[in-house]
């Protein structure tokens, strides 16, 4: 990572919010329109994952705190929104997330205030128990949880309104798949311009001077505390709405799937798409929803049996291999990858002026 | 019922029983952390991939002995060619990429494991019986398998505090590790040190996989030695990650905690254990408990 980073102190405006969300809207129903119930889910996963990615960019790439355990606050948000869904069935959906995000950002406080003593390998180390644990703790609380075989919970009830307005009152199932579709690009949306307002707010000025240099940050002024105990908490807080919009798509929530693995696949995600940039976890949560059809291409061009140990690992494999490459050799991501490239095209074009 | 066969002192038998594995993973994370400054958060999966290599060796017609040493050996030749291919690059790198490397390497060997050897477990022939000592009619918590396992760490320990503390090899070790620049002045050959260093942390390691994986009841998978690196890194950690003793300390003590807690706590406090351990550990002393260096931030 380059040490020199430019400061922009443009803050996205309200006008920008109203036009993005605006364009969201439309660019949803577009696809809703276009697109069959199978891609929506596809869309719904993207969306949730670009928001867990997200969340990690946050803690790694404005603050600089590597995490290896953001599954496990996947795994609050994906258990809170199960666990109210079990009790409210009828509950705005908004507030259920919200509700989530709340208990993640709880979760990322306490984490984070003893991760204020900690840097480096001991943090990461310490994240790396954390989302170690949370499996077997979920399943010890199996009254409230279901214990390992998962919480599974009601599907989420579209609105009339919604059936009506794309026009597939016979068909529930795809409207459903739909809705959710709506709702995680609606809720990525406003989550991402969150993190793009964070970014280039003073509180994200600061996450990034205490990433490249603690001290020059604690001479100006910057408490370097609250400003990594800030980074856990948005970091759990959106990693937990990622995870509570991955169970709504899965109407359950499993706590096998929030292990380490998965943490790690978070941290594979972010370092391919580029740490700390929105357009990062953009990339890396439509990646992370089409790995699976990816690989099942690769399987199929190579002649590898899908079913075989080797077909069902290559994913894992991959994954390493990339996370490997990628930081040895690209350690800015695609979206550094992409900006490298256009800054030395610029330059080739105006050296032939 | 004799005091041997207490509650206490089977929580403290169970205890010591795992604790001094932690130690031993703990061990081999301070032998790289002092001379490379990289916490090796593969460690435990490269220990299990040697494992794999030398215990299947075993459908062969070689005895576990023999699987034991190949394992080892497998162990030395991966800490090398890691430290060869991977680490190196990564020596004047911010410590970001260090972590990611290593992170992607563990799910790289888990992943190539589980491709090469499936996830399913693989029950390994036991060099000694898991049956408990019976002592007056009542059970002792300690099999002759457990002794094995005690002494066997305890055998690596010394070994490597020896290597360390009274050869010449050990004595260039300390020196690449303390003042590189002036060790190559003097014509310590650095580099291959540190290669070396790298061979013998990951062989230790191994002897932890073999002996977690041949306990009998879990066998070995490739995820096997997850939580016991989390154990050991929380060992080093508490330890001060520069001090080999305060490793294996901390990994006894950790070892006994987790037992007690196991026991006497909740089950949902138990589970959360190692977090709760390192978080009390580093609040206290957040330096690590054996650490002698007072000036150094973690």
């Amino acid at each position: 990572m380059s040490k020199l980073t430019t400061f922009s102190d443009a803050r996205p405006t309200t006008t920008r919010f109203i036009k993005a969300t605006v364009a969201t809207i439309l660019v949803a129903l577009i696809a809703g329109y276009v697109l069959t119930p199978s891609t929506d889910i596809y869309i719904a996963t993207a969306a949730a994952m670009a928001v867990s990615v997200m969340g990690l960019s946050i803690l790694t790439g404005f603050s600089g705190q590597v995490s290896i355990g953001n599954a496990g606050f996947m795994a609050i948000g994906a258990y809170t929104t199960a666990i109210w869904a079990n009790h409210h069935e009828h509950f705005p959906i908004v507030l259920s997330l919200v509700g989530s995000m709340a208990v993640g950002a709880l979760g990322g406080i306490a984490l984070g205030l003893p991760a204020t003593r900690l840097r480096g390998p001991y943090l990461a180390g310490m994240t790396l128990a954390f989302g170690y644990v949370m499996t077997p703790f979920i399943q010890s609380l199996g009254s409230w949880t279901g214990g390992s075989g998962g919480l599974y919970f009601p599907v989420l009830v579209t609105p009339t309104w919604f059936t009506s307005l794309v026009g597939e009152s016979e068909n529930l199932i795809g409207a459903n798949a739909r809705y959710q579709a709506v709702l995680s690009v609606l809720v990525a949306g406003i989550a991402l311009f969150f993190a793009a307002n964070l970014s280039n707010s003073r509180v994200g000025r600061a996450m990034r001077l205490v990433r490249d240099d603690d001290v020059a940050a604690e001479l100006v002024g910057v408490n370097l505390a609250q400003t990594r105990v800030t980074a856990f908490a948005a970091s759990a807080a959106l990693a937990a709405l990622g995870g509570s919009l991955l169970a709504l798509v899965a109407g359950a929530a499993t706590s096998s799937t929030y292990g380490v693995a998965l943490s790690i696949e978070l941290l594979s995600l972010l370092v391919l798409g580029g740490m700390g940039s929105i357009s990062g976890a953009i990339i890396a949560g439509i990646l992370a929803a089409y790995t699976d059809l990816i690989m099942t291409k690769i399987n199929s061009l190579t002649g590898i049996d899908p079913f075989s140990n080797l077909g069902a690992n290559m994913k894992g494999i991959i994954f390493g291999v990339v996370l490997i490459t990628m930081m040895l050799a690209a350690p800015r991501g695609l979206v550094g990858l992409a900006t490298t490239l256009a800054a030395k095209a610029r330059r080739l074009r105006s050296g032939a002026n | 019922m004799t005091w041997l066969s207490s509650g206490f002192m089977s929580d403290v038998f169970l205890g010591i029983t795992n604790g001094v594995l932690y130690g031993l993973i703990a061990l081999s994370l301070v032998i790289v952390w002092r001379s490379t400054s990289i916490l090796n958060f593969a460690q435990g999966a490269m220990a299990m991939f040697a494992a794999y290599v030398g215990m299947t060796m075993s459908s062969h017609g070689l005895n576990f002995w023999a699987c034991f040493a190949i394992a080892i050996a497998a162990g030395f030749a991966l800490g090398g060619l890691t430290e060869r291919v991977l680490v190196r690059p990564l020596y004047k790198r911010p410590e970001i990429n260090s972590i990611v490397v290593m992170v992607g390497f563990l799910g790289l060997l888990e992943s190539a494991a589980a491709a090469i050897w499936s996830t399913a477990p693989r029950t390994l022939e036991s060099p000694f019986s898991q049956i408990y000592f019976q002592h007056h009619g009542s059970t002792i918590l300690l099999s002759p398998f457990a002794l094995f396992q005690i002494i066997a760490a305890l055998v690596i320990m010394t070994a490597v505090g020896a290597i360390f503390r009274y050869t010449n090899l050990g004595l260039q070790l300390r020196a690449a590790a303390l003042a590189p620049e002036v060790a190559r002045l003097l014509g310590v050959r650095v580099n291959r040190l540190l290669t070396f260093g790298w061979m013998l942390s990951s062989a230790a390691g191994v002897v932890a996989a073999v002996v977690i994986s041949s306990s009998g009841s879990i066998g070995l998978s490739p995820t096997i030695m997850d939580g016991f690196f989390v154990f050991g890194f929380i060992a080093a950690a508490v330890g001060g990650l520069e001090s080999p003793l305060g490793a294996v300390v901390a990994g006894l003590m950790i070892g006994l905690v987790q037992q007690f807690l196991q026991d006497y706590a909740p089950s949902g406090i138990s589970s959360f254990a190692p977090v709760i351990i390192l978080v009390v550990a580093l609040m206290i002393r957040p330096q690590g408990l054996f650490s002698t260096t007072k000036a150094r931030r973690v």
